[in-house]
């Protein structure tokens, strides 16, 4: 598969501070890529430097198997871009800004300015001003201009900040759709985890300018044996030495009438037909998985240490 | 083409902001309220000055007219005017900067020395046209209020210009004028470049106006070696053409001088905004 993004040890120092320090990401064609972390853990620095707003410290990154930096600003044709909250000419209107913005990028119609405009809900405003938007219209004309040139990658920070639930539902759905539809990349840093979850097919997470964890989110949430399953049935504890002696299982513990096991979700079958065909009385299982969890679980011992 | 597109693109940014009216508002209402304030009250210099040279010399047309209002008028491309231009020209990078409008703007496939250079290029049209504009009021309004004439100047001597040859001086003199402003947009335009607010670079060039024009014209020997590198002090080349003979030589290397500071301070934006990051 074709490398679409790829860090060496990529690092932005501010003043005495490492903003990201030694990251080594890489997003392959046609991945919806989530980056994860909390405030201030490097997402936008990264996101900048990939769009050339910001130059690295050390470190050297590559876009479709060029350095920007030695290649120049022609690959940014193939870019569409939203960093952060997406700010623009006020005192023009929605249309007169993506028109200045087209003529830059090159080879879009007018046509394709109102087609944007059309996917964003906007046509009948784009004579308005951009100042007499609200901040969800503002996001949502952020989308148009990053989607105007049909870009081959996607770059989306915070993408559904301040829409409507209609406008985050409407968000993700162009983000699949133009995934699954025109095979574009998408690099989507979001602090909304459930939106990961439900749109990215890899993730990444940073935390302190630092690459925690990456991979696809399949692997990474029910591969693991990071999260619990508790399993409500009648002998709990006979149950858990019955595991312990019988399966690979390691982790688990009983509260009251739950047995709560660590097992990665794709096993977790296995686990019940075992308990089962012992006799045990199983009532439910209820799988706690989540992203969440996994992720809150990740920073707090990155925190601890 | 790229080029093109970003310097129309920096004209109708330039052009959209209320605030690169201020100088054509302040202008459109002052230098026709002075025409008339001078036609009606009378110019003080005129009793001292004018009433010997009247009786003494034949003239076409009144000594205190609309030509000789308007050479007096444009001291004010000294200390005054420029802030006309420090206005739009220190708001150009930092405003941007300010307002985040870079994040969208340069995600685009063009380079930062097209957007410096395109910058540059829009504010000296911008200035290029204030200027002309000021032009055009001071000899406009001030024929229509106050006549047309010879126009008669102070220099080494006396020198009494006829109508048609005032107005080609005039004319060399606002075209050396938008020479010096350019100068002065430059400079605002680099400082522009290293701040992500437009009041520093608006208040940082103007009091660097306001030295280098005092240390230009202040007579002491020890500051006659600094001189060379101020470019205030090659501001009054646009009155050189109301001298007799027209100074060329003196022009050409004004102009050079001035043409030196205009590279450096494009230069010094280059790098400045190349390797700025934009936060943002």
């Amino acid at each position: 598969m074709t490398t679409i993004i790829k860090t060496h040890n990529l690092s932005k120092k501010y003043h005495h501070r490492w903003a990201v320090s030694d990251l080594n990401l890489e997003v392959l064609k046609g991945q919806i890529f989530g980056f994860l972390g909390p405030n201030g853990a490097g997402k936008s620095t990264t996101i900048k430097i990939l769009l050339s707003l910001v130059s690295p410290t050390k470190g050297k990154y590559e876009l479709f198997g060029n350095n920007p930096q030695y290649k120049g600003n022609s690959i940014y044709s193939r870019i569409g871009a939203l960093v952060e909250e997406p700010d623009f000419y006020l005192y023009l209107s929605a249309w007169q800004n993506l028109k200045f913005l087209a003529d830059i990028t090159g080879n879009i119609s007018k046509t394709r300015i109102d087609e944007v405009l059309d996917i964003v809900q906007l046509k009948d405003r784009k004579k308005d001003k951009v100042k007499s938007f609200s901040h969800g219209m503002r996001q949502r004309l952020g989308i148009a201009q990053a989607i105007l040139g049909k870009p081959e990658l996607l770059i989306l920070d915070e993408p559904t900040s301040g829409l409507s639930p209609e406008g985050i539902k409407d968000t993700r759905e162009l983000i699949k759709r133009l995934s699954e539809e025109e095979n574009t990349t998408i690099l989507l840093s979001s602090h909304r985890l459930h939106e990961i979850e439900q749109i990215c097919s890899h993730m990444a997470i940073l935390d302190y300018g630092k690459l925690i964890v990456q991979g696809d989110v399949s692997s990474l949430l029910h591969e693991t044996d990071f999260f619990i399953t508790e399993i409500i049935i009648d002998k709990p504890e006979d149950a858990m030495k019955f595991l312990l002696s019988e399966s690979f299982l390691k982790k688990m513990t009983v509260s009251g009438e739950k047995l709560k096991i660590h097992v990665s979700s794709t096993r977790r079958p296995e686990v019940i037909k075992k308990l089962v065909e012992k006799n045990f009385k199983i009532s439910s299982v209820i799988p706690r998985t989540s992203l969440e969890d996994y992720y809150l679980s990740l920073i707090e011992k990155r925190h601890i240490k | 083409m790229l080029l093109l597109k970003l310097i129309y693109i920096e004209l109708i940014k330039i052009f959209k902001r209320p605030r690169s009216y201020i100088g054509f508002i302040t202008i459109g209402i002052l230098i026709p309220l002075i025409m008339f304030l001078i036609d009606k009250f009378g110019f003080d210099f005129q009793q001292h000055h004018f009433l010997p040279f009247e009786s003494a010399f034949l003239f076409q047309g009144s000594l205190v007219n609309g030509y000789l209002i308007s050479y007096y008028l444009m001291t004010v491309l000294w200390v005054h005017f420029p802030f006309f231009i420090i206005l739009v020209a220190g708001d150009s990078f930092a405003g941007e900067a300010a307002k985040g409008t870079f994040r969208i703007f340069l995600t685009r496939p063009v380079s930062r020395f097209q957007v410096i250079t395109a910058k540059f290029i829009a504010t000296y049209i911008y200035t290029a046209i204030i200027v002309a504009f000021l032009g055009f009021m001071c000899l406009g309004a001030g024929s229509i209020i106050l006549g047309s004439g010879d126009l008669f100047v102070f220099d080494k001597g006396i020198l009494i210009l006829s109508q048609n040859e005032a107005l080609l001086r005039f004319f060399i003199g606002y075209l050396l004028a938008i020479f010096v402003q350019m100068v002065v947009a430059s400079l605002a335009l680099f400082l522009s470049t290293l701040n992500d607010n437009s009041v520093a670079p608006i208040i940082g060039t103007y009091a660097i106006i306001i030295v280098s024009i005092i240390l230009s014209i202040l007579k002491i020997d020890a500051l006659e070696s600094i001189k060379p590198y101020l470019f205030t002090t090659y501001f009054d080349v646009f009155f050189s053409p109301f001298a007799d003979p027209i100074p060329w030589s003196d022009i050409f290397n004004y102009l050079i001088a001035l043409g030196k500071f205009i590279g450096l301070f494009y230069i010094l934006s280059i790098v400045s905004f190349v390797r700025k990051d934009i936060l943002s």
